[in-house]
């Protein structure tokens, strides 16, 4: 199986939120039965307002002035996992949770192993990954990202949100068909007029698995300019080998300083108060600087 | 041989307190192993790494509370503690400072100078070790806290940074700490009853460790035979 890509084509979206269903649906996620939990009404369909511990994917939703007398420009972004070819979510992750399908690229996870420390959420350049369970206590608490439904993939299907799209806004194949597929559409939709569109994941974050059309400006959709893991990833990762190391020196010195003091010895002194001095318990005599004498026994 | 007389190095409730502390911090520090080193957690599977994490923060809870408690059942004593960390250095305690490295490997040549209730080399490692764990409490908190509330990536990446950073300080400041507190160190044989017996020392290794506070201690009279 060669690496694949989920396309996602911003100006053929209608919105109608079937990915986000089926996403549910295929993968046994509830639905939050509160109100839209952006807490004040702001008119937008956007819902949820961003990904959540049982929301692998949304629709995200924006107007913006089109500079005409009427009208706006409404663009409808994409927001879940974008599979990146060198994920640091993977290279944060301590349980060897999250890998990396080798046959797709798509960047997955063993909720077995899952330990819950959420690294990989505070690595994530697009802010992703979510939890379940996550409280006081953090008892059991568990990964939660789009999968790439790596599991239909494996048996020759698409990912679920593909395959409910209705006006094929989403396309699922080869990554460079999905791209060349990209490419050509960008440049159809700039003969169109729309001067801002742009291709997104060829070479975002090294590249990712998750391929956008984007039709209106990038400032428009949920989706980070320059997404770079995170410059912490790499500290973390030499912290732990010098943690060790600083572990190591520490007790070879002490061991060195064990060995030099061996067969130390002092006099046992005693404080003689009427006379204001240190004697020595043993023959009364004054030491005048208590560790010189005893040292140079 | 004139009889062996004792000084009180450290009460009871300081004893309890650091007893405490140090038994919650290395449970924090073997439990946190589990999350900071992939191979253990690969190695013992998720549930024990999963049950290890919810004890980081139920002792995490404990590291923090038992301090603060302590400090109120005893404002005097806290401030006694403060004290006798925060005094302006001599040149006694310059010059101990400057040979602590040259003693540690060396004591049978290096000599040092006399000191006060808490040595100047005993307030930069303790001192270490008391930032150290404050800062642990800080971020573990934000952490624990920012996962919960939702905070941005890049401040629990901060948070995390500093957890693991002071982790580091604190291995190395801890494993010096037990092996001097601890009598490991040859000039420092019999220190332990100071912290983990009854808090005694004798007079002659109080006289040699701390020998301006053993002779005040005495002159004023807070000097006891041992109770056999």
């Amino acid at each position: 199986m060669s690496e694949k890509a989920i396309y996602f084509d911003s100006s053929k979206c209608t919105a109608c939120k079937g990915c986000q269903a089926a996403c549910k649906c295929w993968n046994n996620l509830p639905t939050p039965y509160e109100l839209n939990s952006a807490g004040t009404f702001t008119g937008t369909l956007q819902n949820p307002p961003d990904l959540q511990p049982n929301t692998r994917i949304i629709i995200t939703f924006n107007e913006a002035d089109n500079g005409k007398k009427y009208g706006v420009n409404w663009a409808f972004g994409r927001r879940a996992c974008m599979h990146c070819t060198n994920p640091a979510c993977v290279s944060v992750c301590p349980s060897g949770a999250l890998y990396v399908d080798e046959e797709t690229g798509l960047v997955t996870y063993d909720s077995s192993k899952c330990i819950g420390c959420q690294y990989c959420r505070s690595a994530c350049p697009f802010d992703v990954p979510r939890h379940t369970n996550v409280g006081l206590t953090g008892d059991n608490i568990k990964i939660n990202k789009c999968t790439g439904c790596v599991d239909r993939v494996k048996q020759g299907r698409k990912p679920a949100c593909v395959s409910t799209c209705q006006p094929g806004a989403l396309q699922f194949g080869d990554r460079d068909e999905m791209l060349a597929m990209a490419k050509e559409r960008v440049e159809y939709l700039k003969g169109k007029g729309f001067a801002d569109a742009r291709v997104y994941g060829e070479t975002e974050a090294g590249g990712t698995h998750v391929i956008y059309v984007l039709k209106y400006p990038l400032s428009q959709y949920e989706l980070p300019e320059n997404p770079q893991p995170s410059g912490f990833v790499d500290a973390f990762g030499i912290l732990k080998p010098l943690t060790a190391a600083a572990a190591v020196a520490t007790v070879a010195g002490l061991g060195i300083s064990y060995a030099t003091g061996v067969g130390y010895k002092r006099p046992t002194m005693r404080y003689d108060e009427a006379n204001h001095d240190v004697v020595d318990a043993e023959t009364g005599e004054v030491i005048k600087h208590i560790d010189r004498e005893a040292g140079e026994l | 041989m004139a009889e062996q007389r004792y000084l009180q190095r450290h009460h009871k409730q300081t004893r309890v307190t650091h007893a405490i502390f140090v038994i919650s911090c290395i449970w924090l520090m073997i439990s946190g192993l589990f999350v900071f080193v992939p191979q253990l957690s690969a190695a013992a599977g998720a549930d024990v790494a999963q049950f290890m994490r919810v004890t980081h923060r139920i002792v995490g809870c404990i590291f923090i509370l038992t301090p603060i408690i302590s400090a109120i059942i005893s404002p005097s004593g806290a401030k006694h503690f403060l004290g006798k960390y925060g005094y302006k250095w001599d040149a006694d305690d310059k010059e101990w400072m400057k040979k602590f490295v040259p003693y540690m490997l060396g004591p049978k040549r290096v000599h040092m100078p006399d000191a006060k209730e808490v040595k100047s080399g005993q307030v930069v490692a303790d001192g270490a070790i008391m930032v150290g764990a404050l800062m642990m409490m800080i971020s573990g908190l934000v952490l624990w806290l920012g996962g919960v509330f939702g905070a941005s990536a890049t401040f629990l990446s901060v948070a995390r940074l500093l957890h693991d950073i002071f982790f580091l300080l604190l291995v190395v400041f801890v494993i010096a700490h037990i092996y001097l507190g601890a009598g490991i160190f040859q000039p420092y044989k019999r220190s332990l009853r100071t912290m983990w017996g009854d808090g005694k020392i004798s007079e002659s290794d109080a006289l040699y460790h701390w020998g301006k506070w053993a002779r005040q201690e005495i002159e004023e009279g807070r000097v006891y035979e041992d109770k056999k």
